[in-house]
């Protein structure tokens, strides 16, 4: 039972308390989540009062944003259970964070007829970076085996659909295949239908082959406590905008071993050590990774998000998000020839919860027409293939309506939400 | 082309609320000639909208006529009023007429918050066409 005075924490986001979007229905959370005031501050702060670059001068000003920019490093270690504050890298989101891991560590070990494994279920960001330099290096993608879990059905016997990487056939696929498996990545949650992936149990698969693994949390960090020396990946990744921080910055956690084998693939000021005409010294991970001046206000705000979150408590938020879940379930369920493909297993499995992410259709309506006319009635959803074509593909349809919550979100905006879909299927049915 | 336009400005100065607009904007789409199914393949669909729109075009007489459909009803309403617009003009009015029929109906603002409609597509195309 959630014991957060939900009225008093959306008094603390400006969106949600402004009069210009007092109509709204912000239900696309999964995309982008609001900012609270301190955020907000914080990174104000930082322009108004502390503004200087980092790393480089002796002033005091300088020394004091750099303090803030590693004092940042230091919360989000902790906010994921890193061992080692040398093991968080600051990036641009986590779609960066990817991209690092293929061109400055994948790309170094994969050679000729070598496979990658992705699941189906990912987003674009998890899937196009690995597609890339595979075909550079003529290497192949292999989707990892998903399976259809055999949840319960619901109250109202509508079909499940709820998706899992196959853990048994992969291991068989492994056990004549591992000497060109060089890499595996995989998501946390699901930006489709926040199903969630047992990572502890994927990764110890993964090691037992000695294949390193990236775990996506993007979907996860605002929703579930993360711990990645218990899940034991190699790679963890999120972004900063989908947890109450700001957009433009993000994170990759990775093994401090592994982390010494990068070879930076942007370069530039603040990662050397030594330049002359020919040649160049880094400095150590993260630094030689972090080429530029990095966002540090984009740094600061997630590090003012991160503390906004461990405030409020992951396990309250967790319970206020499985309330709007269980609601929201129970309601869309009752409008008729709906598809929900909502990752179903958390409602009865505390262990296992998923973010409250409500992917559905409608039969016979498509779902732009669903979204335009949500908006007329000024409920923010998604639509489309939600960056996922092969999640789509999956479920056997080219797109679908996505409504993603937050804790913030209320009872009332869910009633709301569903007698506008009412009312829009209506006219979309005459 | 002014005619053209006129008429569907008249039409919808009928219709004041978001709804009747959709609702109107629905009802072209269904009324609509229908596109001939041989036309509904990739060589006719424009890329990049959320819902599927396929544009055909023909020359006649030196005039070219266009035909469409979607798989979304808003979609399928606004190939409607784009086909009647500009079917029926030659290549030099199509790329002269820059009246915006959609902000004038009140639509504009409604259907240009996301590019997902492809609206501003279709309208490429039909240029693209013009300009051929």
């Amino acid at each position: 039972m959630s014991t957060l005075n939900i009225n008093t924490i959306r008094s603390e986001f400006p969106f949600l308390k402004a009069a210009k979007n007092k109509e709204l229905i912000y239900f696309d959370n999964a995309a982008t989540t609001q900012k609270p005031s301190r955020v907000i501050n914080a990174i104000s702060n930082f322009y108004k009062n502390e503004n200087s670059n980092i790393h480089r001068s002796v002033h005091k000003v300088g020394a004091l944003a750099t303090q803030k920019y590693e004092d940042a490093r230091v919360v989000v270690k902790n906010f994921i259970s890193a061992n080692k504050t040398e093991e968080i890298v600051f990036t641009s989101g986590a779609t960066e964070s990817i991209n690092l891991v293929a061109n400055s560590f994948v790309k170094q070990i994969l050679c000729e007829e070598d496979i990658i494994l992705v699941s189906p279920l990912e987003h674009h960001a998890n899937l196009i970076p690995w597609q890339m330099i595979a075909k550079k290096a003529g290497a192949t993608i292999k989707m990892l085996p998903i399976k259809k879990s055999e949840s319960k059905k619901s109250s109202l016997e509508k079909e499940e659909l709820d998706y899992t990487i196959n853990r048994v056939e992969l291991k068989e696929f492994l056990k004549t295949h591992s000497d060109k498996v060089k890499f595996i990545a995989a998501q946390h949650i699901s930006n489709v239908n926040g199903g969630i992936q047992d990572v502890k149990k994927l990764t110890t698969l993964a090691h037992s082959f000695n294949i390193p693994i990236l775990i996506d949390g993007a979907q996860a960090a605002a929703h579930i406590a993360v711990n990645v020396e218990d899940i034991g990946c190699d790679f963890y990744c999120f972004s900063g905008h989908k947890i109450f921080g700001p957009t433009g910055v993000g994170v990759l956690f990775a093994k401090s071993l592994l982390l010494k084998q990068f070879k930076p693939y942007k370069y530039g000021g603040g990662i050397v050590k030594q330049v002359n005409n020919l040649n160049t010294i880094f400095r150590e991970p993260p630094q030689n990774l972090e080429a530029g001046t990095p966002n540090v206000a984009g740094v600061i705000g997630m590090s003012e998000a991160i503390q906004f979150i461990t405030e409020i408590g992951l396990q309250n938020i967790h319970a206020q998000e499985l309330s709007l879940k269980k609601l929201l379930r129970f309601k869309l369920e009752k409008i008729n020839d709906i598809t929900i493909y909502q990752a179903h297993n958390s409602l009865e499995l505390n262990t296992l919860f998923s973010s409250p992410i409500f992917s559905f259709n409608v039969a016979n309506i498509h779902h732009y027409d669903l979204s335009v006319l949500l908006a007329e009635n000024n409920i923010l959803v998604r639509s489309g293939d939600l960056c996922s074509q092969t999640f789509m593909k999956v479920l056997g349809v080219d797109g679908c309506i996505r409504a993603s919550l937050s804790f913030y979100n209320t009872e009332s905006e869910i009633d709301s939400f569903i007698l506008s879909l009412q009312k829009v299927i209506k006219l979309l049915k005459r | 082309m002014c005619s053209q336009a006129n008429k569907i400005i008249d039409s919808f100065s009928f219709f004041h609320s978001w709804e009747e607009k959709y609702e109107y904007l629905i009802d072209l789409g269904r009324e609509m000639e229908p596109l001939n199914p041989m036309f509904k393949n990739d060589n006719h669909l424009i890329h990049g909208c959320q819902s599927k729109v396929w544009l055909y075009c023909e020359e006649k007489n030196e005039k070219l006529y266009f035909y469409g459909d979607s798989d979304a009803l808003i979609t399928k309403g606004i190939v409607a009023i784009i086909t009647q617009l500009y079917s029926g003009l030659s290549k030099k009015e199509i790329r002269t007429e820059n009246k915006d029929v959609f902000k004038i109906i009140g639509l504009r603002d409604h259907l240009s918050m996301t590019r997902a409609n492809g609206l501003n597509l279709m309208i490429n195309k039909i240029k693209e066409f013009a300009n051929n």
